[in-house]
């Protein structure tokens, strides 16, 4: 990949990087740094072959490992101390009502779901393409997945009736 | 809460990927979302999920794409003189390893033999060790040929050593 190459590849994957690592990190600036990383990471290693849709795969797999090694690094840093009001203060990316809905809803979620469920739903992966990403089996995946669909639908539904209360 | 499937999960999740849902939809598999919970979480999640995507499109990114391409070009370049130094890296410290193995094994065989530091002094006449090697070199005195080799290869690896320092040096 030239450097023309990588920069078309950049702009068109760039903001669902983002999005993915800030969703599931809920912190911009770790993101930003992840981000950064991976990109790096991803021209340092050799691309694989079959185009776009498997380096988007590839660039996937290295930004959930380095969020992976993130989580291994001692409790002080860790997604689960991070206070669900500041998760949502952080976040700019959203606007109001994906703030007001989901990103509560996130924070009660662990990282493995959030990763999970933003691949499967915003992403759009299937669960093999997801079992290449994270390392995790297809059946595994699969149920992960249920519960953790199940248990953010709930979150969901109960943010959205209190949100529509409120007006 | 019970791991079940729904034969109309796949049909469903394509037409939610494909932005089909709910009006590219037929009335029946409308109906089955209506009636189906884990349908219905799908929806709903899916729903969510991909217009908190679709927000995220349009957030700024600081990096540029030329600057993370030179950080890479860099990177690559120190791993590529890391691979380069290493056997240097691993050669000095291997020569740092015997010199103090041999200072040990030295010092240690002088203990066993009583500490008889100051008695060298006595036998080191710069002019009769000259005279030895000039009788050597004649052939007047036999040396071990063992330990005059030995002595020769430690020496031309010395020199080697040197050299190749004093040329890496400029």
């Amino acid at each position: 990949m030239d450097s023309d190459a990588f920069a078309g590849f950049y702009l068109r994957s760039a903001p669902a990087l983002r999005a993915y690592l800030v969703r599931v990190s809920g912190n911009t600036a770790l993101a930003d740094d992840l981000m950064q990383e991976s990109y790096l990471r991803f021209l340092s290693a050799s691309c694989p072959e079959g185009g776009e849709v498997n380096y988007r795969r590839y660039l996937y797999r290295i930004a959930t490992n380095l969020l992976r090694d993130h989580w291994r690094r001692p409790r002080a840093a860790c997604i689960e101390d991070v206070p669900e009001g500041l998760l949502a203060a952080r976040d700019a990316l959203s606007s109001i009502d994906s703030r007001a809905i989901l990103d509560p809803a996130m924070a009660r979620m662990r990282p493995r779901e959030r990763q999970l469920l933003w691949l499967a739903h915003a992403e759009g992966y299937s669960h093999r393409e997801i079992s290449e990403i994270t390392g995790l089996s297809v059946a595994g995946i699969r149920l992960l997945l249920f519960r953790a669909r199940h248990k953010i639908a709930r979150l969901l539904r109960k943010r959205i009736d209190s949100v529509r209360g409120k007006v | 809460m019970r791991f079940r499937t729904c034969s109309y999960e796949n049909e469903l999740s394509q037409a939610l990927r494909d932005g089909h849902w709910p009006k590219g939809c037929g009335q029946e598999l409308r109906a089955h979302v209506d009636a189906c919970c884990r349908c219905n979480d799908l929806v709903l999640v899916t729903q969510i999920f991909q217009q908190a995507r679709s927000e995220s499109e349009h957030a700024a990114d600081d990096n540029s794409p030329s600057l993370l391409w030179w950080r890479a070009q860099l990177r690559r370049r120190n791993a590529a003189a890391d691979r380069i130094s290493r056997p240097i890296t691993i050669a000095q410290a291997f020569a740092w390893f015997i010199t103090v193995l041999v200072a040990v094994v030295f010092v240690a065989s002088q203990y066993r033999h009583g500490l008889h530091w100051a008695t060298w002094r006595s036998e080191f006449i710069p002019s009769r060790i000259l005279h030895q090697l000039l009788l050597a070199g004649t052939g007047q005195i036999n040396l071990n040929p063992f330990l005059l080799t030995s002595g020769f290869a430690v020496l031309a690896l010395l020199t080697a050593f040197v050299v190749y320092l004093a040329w890496e040096k400029p």
